[in-house]
């Protein structure tokens, strides 16, 4: 039999699902072919490639989304907005507990009842029926996704922060609480790997004002050189209109990095 | 109160027994914690899958958050009765070239993203795997695919060929051609590395990674 003929059976071979009449035949081929005996060889050979362990934050990062899914899920305005809004958040339950807020209460479930009824009852008996639905999908993904950003971002763990600005990169467009969250990262986090990382999330979205004016304010307030540099480069990159006056101001603060400093001087250079 | 948590256990035990359509039909009837379950099951089966196919570590493990986000969100989709298995490799094929499609593939493989873990085999094993890896990396990445598919993750070719939306007899067509295409290169590259031998003599071959690339 030629190899060709041969290459036909030979994927079942591999999986060993040939009768023992094709399994002959074939290993009959083999005793005389080399070319084929070392493709059966590379792909035994395969299984020295090793089965990689994902990192052990792997399993922490899905709880955390878990856990937004869920809390998003039962509460989602206490969970978009922070610290600040779970006391807005519980606020509201207590005025629904009042008997106005019952009235509300019921009325909006009467609403949503009457909607929903007449919305499932029509839906086509297709699983996706149509493009809203693909669409509404989408943004909830999206949401959802926020969300576990903007909880990733109020860790404790500095590595966990850092996999929360990883993960706001994942969208095109720059959501303004992802935005505004990233720009307080920049501004206020300990550690200047999740500082520098932020940055680098923001430098995608030039064409934000807000996030060129955000970008501006920090250089002021940021200790570490690493940063300062980071910021400089990414001013001059920009060529904002604001920056060269900024820099001169800059140039001026007291007990500058001298390194700092001559960047801070050729980016006014190049910016003139 | 020993009764509920004896109960509990059992249900822990019931819950790590039960077959993952199971499974996901709780998740899909909202009981979201059950998804840790198939979690466990396979975050390290698709963590290889997207690790082999586009070698960087750190987009393997952001796809393989994606795909259990996806689950999460597009749990009513999930056909009661079929097998999850597909379901999960379907959801995690379209979240890669979702990926692809947002953020465009500027680098190709280079050998710094090489595997940092080895097998703690003989020095040959360790080439060879070097060798294959790098060989694997060399190929179109719908033939890499396709062998990852079959060789790694186990999937049976009729499930390949329902994954890819083609013929079974393509699906074996294609994986002869991609493991006869992998020979090939594994070969120059390791006719390459024995040039490589005799003519600089006494230097062996290292393979070339960068220290500290990973940040």
């Amino acid at each position: 039999m030629k190899c060709e003929q041969i290459g036909e059976l030979l994927p079942d071979y591999l999986q060993e699902s040939l009768n023992e009449e094709q399994n002959d035949i074939v290993e009959l081929h083999m005793a005389q072919c080399a070319d084929c005996r070392d493709e059966v060889a590379i792909w035994k050979k395969l299984g020295l490639l090793p089965v990689e362990q994902p990192s052990a934050a792997s399993r922490a990062r899905f709880e955390a989304m878990l856990h937004a899914y869920q809390t998003g899920r039962s509460d989602r305005v206490s969970a978009r907005f922070g610290r600040a809004g779970r006391a807005a958040g519980s606020n509201i339950w207590q005025w629904l507990r009042t008997p106005v807020g019952a009235v509300a209460w019921s009325a909006a479930l009467l609403v949503f009842g009457i909607f929903a009824g007449s919305y499932y009852g029509n839906r086509p008996t297709r699983p996706i029926a149509n493009q809203d639905e693909i669409a509404a999908m989408h943004t909830e993904l999206t949401n959802m996704r926020q969300l576990v950003v903007l909880s990733m971002l109020q860790q404790q763990s500095a590595s966990e922060r850092l996999q929360g600005v990883s993960w706001s990169q994942q969208e095109e467009h720059l959501d303004p609480q992802v935005m505004f969250a990233l720009l307080h990262t920049l501004r206020f986090d300990g550690s200047v790997d999740v500082r520098l990382a932020a940055l680098n999330a923001l430098s995608r979205h030039a064409g934000q004002p807000q996030v060129h004016k955000g970008v501006l304010d920090a250089l002021q307030e940021q200790q570490s050189p690493l940063v300062q540099v980071a910021l400089i480069d990414l001013l001059t990159e920009w060529r904002d209109p604001d920056a060269a006056q900024r820099l001169r101001n800059f140039e001026q603060t007291p007990n500058l990095n001298p390194t700092v400093k001559q960047r801070a001087e050729w980016a006014v250079s190049k910016l003139n | 109160m020993k009764e509920q948590e004896r109960a509990g256990t059992e249900n822990d035990q019931t819950m790590k027994l039960a077959p993952d359509e199971d499974l996901m039909l709780d998740v899909r009837n909202g009981a979201g914690e059950t998804l840790g379950v198939l979690f466990d099951r396979y975050h390290t089966p698709l963590y290889n899958f997207y690790s082999k196919l586009t070698g960087d570590r750190t987009l393997s493990e952001d796809l393989v958050q994606e795909v259990f986000l996806r689950i999460l969100k597009y749990r009513q989709s999930y056909q009661p009765g079929t097998p999850f298995r597909a379901w999960i490799y379907q959801i995690a094929r379209n979240a890669r070239v979702d990926h692809y499609r947002k953020t465009p593939k500027h680098i190709t493989f280079e050998p710094e993203m090489a595997p940092a873990v080895m097998p703690k085999d003989s020095a040959q094993h360790l080439e060879e795997s070097e060798l294959l890896h790098r060989a694997m990396m060399q190929m179109p990445e719908e033939k890499r695919e396709i062998l990852i598919l079959s060789r790694f993750q186990e999937l049976r070719y009729d499930e390949i060929a329902r994954l890819l939306g083609c013929e079974l007899g393509t699906v074996k067509t294609r994986i002869h051609r991609a493991i006869q295409e992998l020979r090939q290169t594994f070969r120059q590259l390791e006719s390459g590395m024995i040039n490589k031998d005799k003519n600089s003599g006494v230097t062996k071959f290292v393979p070339p990674r960068r220290a500290g690339n990973e940040v």
